[in-house]
């Protein structure tokens, strides 16, 4: 099978072994629940940009050059904060919802601010400009600390890192 | 052409459903031919008892397929054989102990930043050019994003709508036992990405468990045209990628070890239909004959389905192949598109390429299978010749170094697919484990064209040569095999024979003159071997004529 995405399980299932690779600590998990919603959030403006959803070169091109239109959208959809979440596979408390809302909508203003910038004469580009090459050759090294990586995994036996049975279920 | 699958399965039962359309009758897939006759064989003798009695409804179902045809296109990933993940400077050893390449990159630290092999890309492009493809001089990563445990970072490095090659073919010559023919089946695009961990479900536990050594390793994901129509055409396709990364030499092509692993997306549609039917993948093909098999199976389902009118029971799904029960089941139905929410990688840059690397590359490339081909045929040998011995590129090496140290083009073919072959085959071993070079054995073929030893003898000569090693002009001289040519020595055993076998002598001149061969197998003895058989023919011939 190809390493692409993954075989649906219920989300529950999942979660608990992305929150182990995420962190340990109650205390930080609503932060990080947040900031993984303000990255999704930002994630769809990038998905409302239909360059990047484009599989079709030619498709592509012609794309390129609307982008030029994005300086004239001004207003941006607000976030639908429990689809968010559900993508995120976070499960989020009704108090929890309202509470980010606005904030989420906050970081998404902020990246509408970028929409107002005038692309008019500016050519696209597919990257940021990079100073230089920056590529490695292929000779092996192995990390030496790995102990206190596999230190910090929650649950690891037999030399696996265990985590809640993910099989499909027919 | 869309039906030749159709055509072979004339004397199947098409009730029994649904092994019974997996039989081949006409042999297995030239690449795996070895490994799975045996379990052939035994599902054809078991349909052989069906086929009277389902013969009638056979026809019709023959006649429901003749209106379909299947619309495949296949997605491979192949792993890079580098010694170095795609992004960090981890090791990757197949069969290491679990969990012990990994570091920050890999596991998807806090702060940790990807750097990309130069190995990565020039292999991407090697295989690009190889499939005839237009390079993207600039292309870059994106993020692919989804939740799983063998995926430390919550996302994967990929290439989204900027792959480094799009638009190729791939040639492919069909054995005759399929059918024969050439077939040019489109590429849409080639894409480097890195491979998620490996999960194993043990047995009744509530848990998995993950080895992170593969999460990282480089991968290309090679996306064709949905060009072939049969499941042959799909695992000769795949075949033939194989042997392309081999001869490139960026993956061993592994399917057991999962370095060349294959997703087939499949339709069908009535014939004359423009638009496609709903799209099923499958997955967990593990060899070309399951790619071929879970196709043909795939092709009946749905036929079958639509002959019945419940074509709206095909849906768009992931089915996986059961290559116990020689079946696809369902895995998970698509709910709605997936939402990868792809976006550049921030953390590494564009992927930029000069004329002049590509041009490189381009003038190192090895010869390629289709060339190898191509040109074989123009040296006069047939398809079958042909494709053996492309299939394997060191087989192809060794008889190429035959080839160019003189030896006949034919008679080099005919022992290495003959006695070589078979030699390697019973015990295991590959053309370049066994002990005989190719220089030995263009020794061996002057040696008997030459008259110097026999073919017998050369036959026996080239075992000792391929289990043991040696020359061939020392066996020769070692064991005093040199053939004896000289008629007055081979008249001397003629005459011994002949004096030996008076009985068998009278019964000859009495008329019973097919005994020549008993006394050419006697002559042949007493020689050890050794007697040029012409010689002694013509000399036993005169002997046994000369007082009648
Ligand atoms: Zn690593």
């Amino acid at each position: 099978m190809g390493p692409g995405p993954p075989t649906d399980g219920d989300s529950s299932s999942r979660e608990p072994a992305i929150r182990a690779y995420s962190t340990n600590e109650t205390s930080n998990y609503h932060q990080i629940k947040f900031i993984t919603m303000a990255i999704r959030a930002a994630l769809l403006l990038v998905r409302a940009t239909p360059l990047q959803f484009s599989f079709n070169p030619k498709q592509a091109l012609v794309l390129k050059q609307n982008n030029r239109n994005y300086a004239v959208k001004s207003s941006l959809e607000p976030p639908d904060v429990q689809r968010l979440a559900e993508t995120a596979r976070i499960s989020l408390a009704p108090h929890e919802v309202e509470e980010f809302a606005p904030k989420i909508q906050q970081v998404i203003d902020w990246f509408g601010q970028l929409q107002a910038v005038d692309l008019q004469n500016v050519a696209p580009a597919i990257r940021a400009d990079n100073e230089e090459e920056t590529l490695r050759d292929d000779s092996p090294e192995i990390f030496e600390n790995r102990d206190a990586i596999l230190a910090a995994v929650p649950c690891y036996e037999d030399s696996y890192i265990k985590v809640p049975k993910v099989l499909n279920k027919e | 052409m869309a039906l030749t699958f159709f055509r072979g399965l004339h004397t199947h039962s098409f009730l029994m459903y649904p092994s019974s359309f997996l039989s081949r009758k006409n042999g297995m897939l030239y690449c795996t031919m070895k490994s799975i006759r045996g379990q052939t064989e035994t599902q054809e003798k078991s349909q052989h008892q069906l086929k009277v009695s389902t013969q009638t409804q056979s026809r019709k179902h023959d006649d429901i397929f003749k209106n379909f045809e299947a619309i495949i296109g296949i997605e491979t990933h192949v792993q890079l054989s580098t010694l170095t993940k795609a992004f960090c400077s981890c090791p990757y050893n197949y069969g290491a102990q679990p969990n012990t390449s990994i570091c920050p990159v890999c596991m998807g630290l806090p702060g940790a930043l990807p750097v990309l092999s130069t190995k990565v890309i020039e292999s991407a492009v090697k295989v690009g050019l190889a499939l005839n493809c237009n390079l993207s001089l600039s292309s870059k990563f994106d993020r692919k994003q989804y939740f799983y445990p063998d995926l430390p970072k919550g996302y994967q490095i990929s290439q989204f709508d900027i792959p480094i090659a799009t638009g190729g073919y791939l040639d492919v010559d069909i054995p005759l036992e399929f059918g024969g023919g050439h077939r040019k089946f489109g590429i849409t695009r080639v894409h480097m990405e890195e491979d998620a961990g490996k999960l194993l479900h043990t047995g009744n536990g509530s848990f998995s468990q993950v080895d992170l050594n593969r999460a990282g390793v480089p991968l290309l994901e090679i996306v064709s045209e949905p060009d072939m129509r049969t499941g042959i055409e799909a695992a000769e396709y795949a075949a033939e990628l194989q042997r392309l990364v081999r001869y490139l030499g960026v993956s061993n092509g592994n399917m057991q070890e999962g370095s060349l692993r294959c997703d087939v997306n499949i339709s069908i549609r009535p014939i004359g239909q423009l638009e496609f039917g709903t799209k099923v993948e499958i997955k967990n093909l593990n060899s070309f004959s399951s790619v071929s098999r879970a196709i043909d199976f795939e092709i009946s389902r749905q036929a079958l389905l639509h002959s019945q009118g419940q074509a709206d029971q095909i849906v768009q799904e992931t089915r996986l192949w059961e290559e116990g029960a020689q079946k696809t089941v369902t895995m998970r139905k698509k709910e709605g598109l997936a939402d990868y929410r792809y976006f550049p990688e921030p953390d590494l840059p564009g992927v930029t390429l000069t004329e002049e690397y590509v041009d490189g590359i381009r003038c190192s490339l090895p010869e390629l299978p289709e060339m190898k081909r191509r040109r074989y045929e123009g040296m006069g040998l047939n398809m079958q010749d042909v494709l053996f011995l492309t299939n394997d590129i060191n087989v192809a090496d060794f008889f190429d170094s035959a080839i160019a140290e003189g030896a006949d083009v034919k008679l080099a073919a005919n022992w290495i697919m003959g006695d070589i072959a078979a030699y390697m085959k019973n015990e295991k071993l590959s053309i370049n484990e066994i002990q005989l070079n190719s220089h030995e054995l263009v020794e061996l073929i002057s040696s008997i064209k030459g008259g110097t030893i026999s073919g017998k003898i050369g036959k026996e000569i080239l075992f000792e040569l391929m289990a043991k090693g040696g020359t061939v002009k020392g066996l020769i001289k070692e064991k005093n095999l040199v053939q004896i040519a000289d008629p007055v020595e081979i008249e001397k055993m003629v005459d011994k024979v002949l004096a030996d076998n008076p009985k068998q002598l009278e019964q000859y001149r009495g008329g019973k003159t097919k005994l020549q061969g008993y006394f050419a197998g006697q002559i042949m003895k007493e020689s050890k071997g050794k007697a040029n058989p012409a010689l002694l023919n013509k000399i036993l011939l005169e002997k046994l004529n000369a007082k009648s």
